[in-house]
């Protein structure tokens, strides 16, 4: 890889700095709800995924334009979220503490179903939620990026620095892992 | 073998249902653009105190978060080019004395 020259090439013109401004915003408003649900299932309540989210499009802003640059095109989905999942992960580091999901926290579940179907449901999407907070991370990382965000095993290879095959492993065996599991309380 | 397949697709839909995207709440949209916004804005106030001597294109350029990494290079690189002359120079004072004090002791010899 060459050396990145220290002066942006588009810092010097109001013109491409405008339109790189307006491409921030195009990016921000797109991925909002898939940064701050990324955030939310990593740490489990509301305000330090707010804090998180708030951090990552700060931490995009910063470097946006050279994202853009080495994307080729490539959705840039991916490197927010990889932005976010650094970012959680130095919150854990700091903090020394687990995710704090909850089926109380995740509540938005419940505004998809009527009531009968929330009381015949809710003991299963505990047991679910439960069994995922007992996952390795780069295991729960994966599946909150293929179930919360809706991204392929590329997007999610690219988020987690992985290979498009190891991607497609590890959501295997996330799955499988909470199949074992979860057939074990039974 | 058809149990496990079925268990599958129950874990994938029960994730489905546990696992949906969720909103942000209304503050959030507007506390993360204010932020963006002071950042800029702070920076842009910093520098308008000493912003008269600069042309409007080096003004525009300096309000520019992401060049604000180039002065604190040159800061640095202006600091360690420093650091390297005051050690040019007391290398060369001291390699003027030993060679006086050389010359010196020659003299005396003789």
């Amino acid at each position: 890889m060459s050396a990145e020259p220290n002066v942006e090439p588009t810092s010097l013109d109001p013109e491409a700095k405008a339109e790189l401004d307006a491409a921030f915003e195009d990016l921000y408003r797109t991925h909002l709800r898939d940064v701050y649900s990324y955030a939310y299932y990593r740490v489990g309540n509301p305000h330090d995924a707010e804090d998180l989210t708030e951090q990552t499009f700060l931490q995009a802003y910063r470097h946006f334009d050279r994202a853009r640059r080495e994307s080729d095109g490539r959705p840039l989905r991916p490197w927010l979220i990889r932005i976010a999942h650094n970012l959680a992960s130095n919150y854990y580091r700091d903090r020394s503490r687990r995710p704090q999901t909850s089926l109380e926290n995740a509540d938005p579940i419940a505004a998809r179903h009527g009531t009968e179907a929330i009381a015949e449901g809710r003991e299963e999407l505990r047991r679910v939620m439960e069994h995922m907070e007992g996952l390795p991370d780069d295991r729960r990382e994966a599946l909150i990026m293929r179930f919360a965000l809706g991204m392929d095993n590329r997007e999610i290879a690219r988020a987690m620095g992985r290979s498009d095959g190891a991607t497609k492993v590890l959501i295997h065996r996330a799955i499988k892992q909470l199949q074992e599991e979860m057939g074990g309380d039974e | 073998m058809s149990e496990p397949s079925r268990i599958s697709w129950d874990v994938e839909h029960l994730l489905n249902d546990a696992l949906r995207p969720i909103d942000p709440p209304e503050r959030l949209s507007g506390r993360v653009e204010d932020t963006l916004s002071a950042v800029t804005q702070a920076a842009a106030e910093e520098l308008s105190s000493w912003a008269e001597e600069l042309s409007d294109s080096e003004l525009r350029a300096l309000r520019d978060p992401r060049n604000w990494v180039r002065p604190v290079f040159a800061v640095g690189a202006g600091g360690a080019a420093a650091g390297a002359l005051v050690v040019l120079e007391l290398r060369r004072r001291s390699q003027r004395q030993t060679q006086s004090r050389l010359r010196a002791l020659g003299t005396r010899l003789r």
